[in-house]
């Protein structure tokens, strides 16, 4: 299953010839579809834990998936899944929020900003504790009835709004979207296609096994009873990947082993699986995760905030998508350079002041252009179209159908 | 400076070449070393000879494992066994060590099932795999996995026919590293249930002639019945696997088990009282008073035969 390549080094106008027309998926196209007769596409990146500032790693892959997702609906019925209820039980929320209530009991989320709660997420996680699981069990009990604890809800406000200037389709930030398996649904579907191991009997946890393949044992659900991420990912996308004819699977390259995993179980129930890995970016030449903090002027709100100062919104739209897709690529090579980023906003401006209205072939034939072998549009190959040197001016309905 | 870490019996199950789940049997690799004094004022005369029959089985054990040890150790005091059994431990103790490690892949477990196995992998091993094998104490390495799904890649030398457990032949950690890679340790951290007493019959003709290679131990000899115990207070399944597979393919190389034989396994809480009764006895660190033994899990001598 090829992915975008991880290749680094990429830059402005080194894109892939775009002019070159590749053929569409045929098989997959042409034997599934709705009533529309449009094949049907599941996007299903993973989610950023609602718990701290969007950095630039997170704004890459936001901006990567929301062109594939507006793109690809020219060509297909796309669905994109992106469910924060889903990955609630995981630790890493729930020990959060059972920390946060343990200590600061008496905060008032909603007096508080992304970076005053991303600094209480830095103390979670630099405190380490591990908590019973009993500690935990009330806020996973709540969260399958449909709770949010209010520092996530916080969050979300404050990211539903930067995804409003970002230009980014909200997938339901704030709505409650459970996952259609309960837990022992999904241990019962992954039983039967024997990729299961489940040991709680045993007082022992239940496992993903995929060692007919040679993958090793994955734990899902400790024995304890704490499900992982691959275990909420499971819980969600069992059920929808039959209903589609390709699922596309976005992630932090970092992911890479579970990603396999979870496309070789996702493959066995019938879609094309495609894996995306989409790579971090660099500060300074070291890859952080976001729970070190340190984000200083390097986070989503700042970093919109200076975009604003000197562009229009469309500029800051587009110009955002050109550095973040086309100038870092898939690779995670090249550090974050707001220097690179402001000459993408000029370069934006440019675009947009050019953009061509004359009658051309309809928008979708156009983007299938971008596509590789499967059904998605490949956003690296889409938007680095806009670079090339001697790049005719983008179409107007592209910059507004897929960019802006 | 030796401790009674090492002694073979009071170490953790799992040697440490072997990685080691959270909840492997750990509780019983802290004892200090077996002191012949360390006695209570107040203990009776019956408690210490119930101790030093616990040493005496430790170092019979040793003794059994590596004779040559016994030569250089006065096995019979506390000190002396502690110091031989650091020393058989560790040679081994390095994953290009040339210790023999056996490999279970388990998937589910009924004890009394996987114990008759257990019995059966042992019995079918030649000569020189068992010698090898005891001379590494029985090292055995528990894995969660499914049987099913490892055959082609890495055959086993043993599957249960219902396919809950396989064992691969005993060999050198590096001919079971991508097995363990593949696989994770096993955890079953439930308590073992004191179920009611559970009968098995040991697998094999119990008379006829040895077919080429098979093993020189158990000999010919009319089958028996024999009670297996397990002390259950504070055990989980883990502990349970550890001590039992210890017991019954240590008895099955010294011809205390045999083909046919019917053994009843037996869940008490303690097995209290003097272990003379015992034909073998697993003795372990007694986790809350460091310095005393216990008896983990034990073969009784022939009983009599009758109804089950």
């Amino acid at each position: 299953m090829p992915g975008p390549r991880t290749g680094d080094g990429i830059r402005p106008g080194t894109g892939p010839d775009a002019g070159t027309p590749l053929a569409p998926a045929p098989t997959a196209a042409g034997q599934h579809g709705t009533g529309t007769g449009r094949p049907r596409v599941l996007l299903a990146p993973v989610t950023v834990t609602p718990s701290k500032p969007l950095t630039p790693s997170h704004l890459k892959g936001l901006l990567w998936t929301d062109v594939m997702y507006r793109a690809t609906a020219h060509l297909a019925d796309v669905t994109l899944r992106y469910s924060h209820t889903t990955y609630h039980p995981t630790e890493q929320t729930l020990g959060f929020w059972e920390f946060l209530d343990r200590n600061h009991g008496d905060l008032d989320p909603t007096a508080l900003d992304e970076l005053d709660l991303g600094a209480l997420y830095v103390a979670f996680r630099a405190a380490a504790e591990r908590v019973p699981a009993a500690a935990l069990r009330p806020y996973a009990d709540a969260v399958e009835h449909g709770w949010t604890h209010p520092a996530a809800t916080r969050i979300l406000e404050i990211w539903t709004a930067q995804y409003a200037e970002l230009g980014l389709h909200d997938p339901g930030l704030l709505s409650h979207q459970p996952p259609a398996l309960s837990t022992a649904e999904m241990i019962a579907r992954l039983d039967a296609l024997g990729m299961c191991l489940d040991q709680r009997a045993l007082g022992g946890p239940v496992h993903l096994d995929l060692t007919r393949h040679g993958m090793p044992l994955r734990t899902l659900i400790s024995a304890d009873g704490r499900p992982n991420y691959l275990a909420c990912a499971l819980r969600e996308l069992l059920a929808l990947a039959a209903e589609h004819d390709e699922v596309v699977l976005l992630y932090d390259s970092q992911l890479d082993p579970d990603y396999q995993r979870l496309a070789r179980v996702l493959t066995a129930l019938g879609p094309t699986v495609s894996r995306v890995p989409i790579g971090r970016v660099p500060i300074d030449g070291a890859i952080r995760s976001a729970r070190e903090g340190g984000w200083r002027d390097q986070h989503a709100g700042a970093l919109l905030a200076a975009c604003r100062s000197g562009h229009g919104p469309a500029a800051v739209r587009l110009g955002l998508r050109l550095y973040f897709i086309a100038v870092l690529g898939p690779g995670q090579a090249e550090s974050y350079r707001p220097d690179l980023l402001h000459q993408c906003l000029g370069r934006a401006e440019r675009l947009l002041a050019a953009a061509r209205t004359e009658a051309l072939p309809p928008l979708g034939d156009r983007l299938a252009r971008h596509r590789r072998s499967q059904l998605h549009v490949d956003p690296y190959r889409l938007t680095s179209s806009l670079l090339g040197r001697h790049r005719r001016a983008p179409a107007t309905d592209l910059m507004t159908g897929v960019f802006v | 400076m030796t401790t009674a870490e090492s002694l073979p019996g009071t170490t953790a199950p799992t040697p440490q070449t072997v990685p080691t789940a959270p909840t492997a049997p750990t509780a019983e690799s802290g004892p200090a070393a077996p002191s012949g004094t360390s006695g209570a004022s107040g203990a009776s005369g019956a408690s210490d000879a119930v101790q030093r029959a616990l040493r005496a089985s430790l170092a019979d054990r040793l003794r059994r494992a590596r004779p040559e040890l016994a030569e250089r150790h006065d096995l019979a005091s506390a000190d002396g066994l502690a110091a031989a059994g650091a020393e058989a431990i560790a040679p081994t103790t390095g994953e290009d060590g040339d210790g023999a490690l056996v490999a279970v892949v388990v998937r589910d477990l009924d004890l009394a099932v996987w114990a008759r196995q257990t019995c059966a992998f042992a019995l079918d091993l030649d000569t020189a795999a068992a010698a090898a094998w005891r001379r590494s104490f029985t090292r055995t390495v528990f894995l969660a996995g499914n049987p099913e799904h490892l055959m082609t890649r890495f055959p086993p030398a043993r599957t249960a026919p219902d396919l809950s457990a396989a064992w691969t032949a005993p060999g050198p950690p590096a001919a079971t590293a991508a097995l363990r890679r593949l696989l994770k340790l096993l955890q079953a951290d439930a308590p073992v249930p004191t179920g009611p007493d559970t009968p098995f019959e040991v697998p094999g003709a119990p008379e006829g002639p040895r077919p080429p290679g098979a093993p020189a131990v158990p000999g010919h000899r009319p089958p028996v019945r024999r009670d297996l115990y397990l002390a259950t207070a504070g055990c989980t399944l883990s502990d349970a696997l550890v001590h039992l597979n210890h017991v019954l393919v240590e008895a099955v190389m010294d011809g205390l088990v045999a083909p046919g034989d019917h053994l009843v396994l037996r869940r008490i809480p303690r097995l209290g009282g003097p272990p003379d009764r015992f034909a073998a006895v697993r003795a372990v660190a007694e986790a809350h008073l460091p310095g005393r033994l216990r008896a983990a899990a034990a073969l009784s001598g022939p009983q009599p035969s009758g109804p089950e």
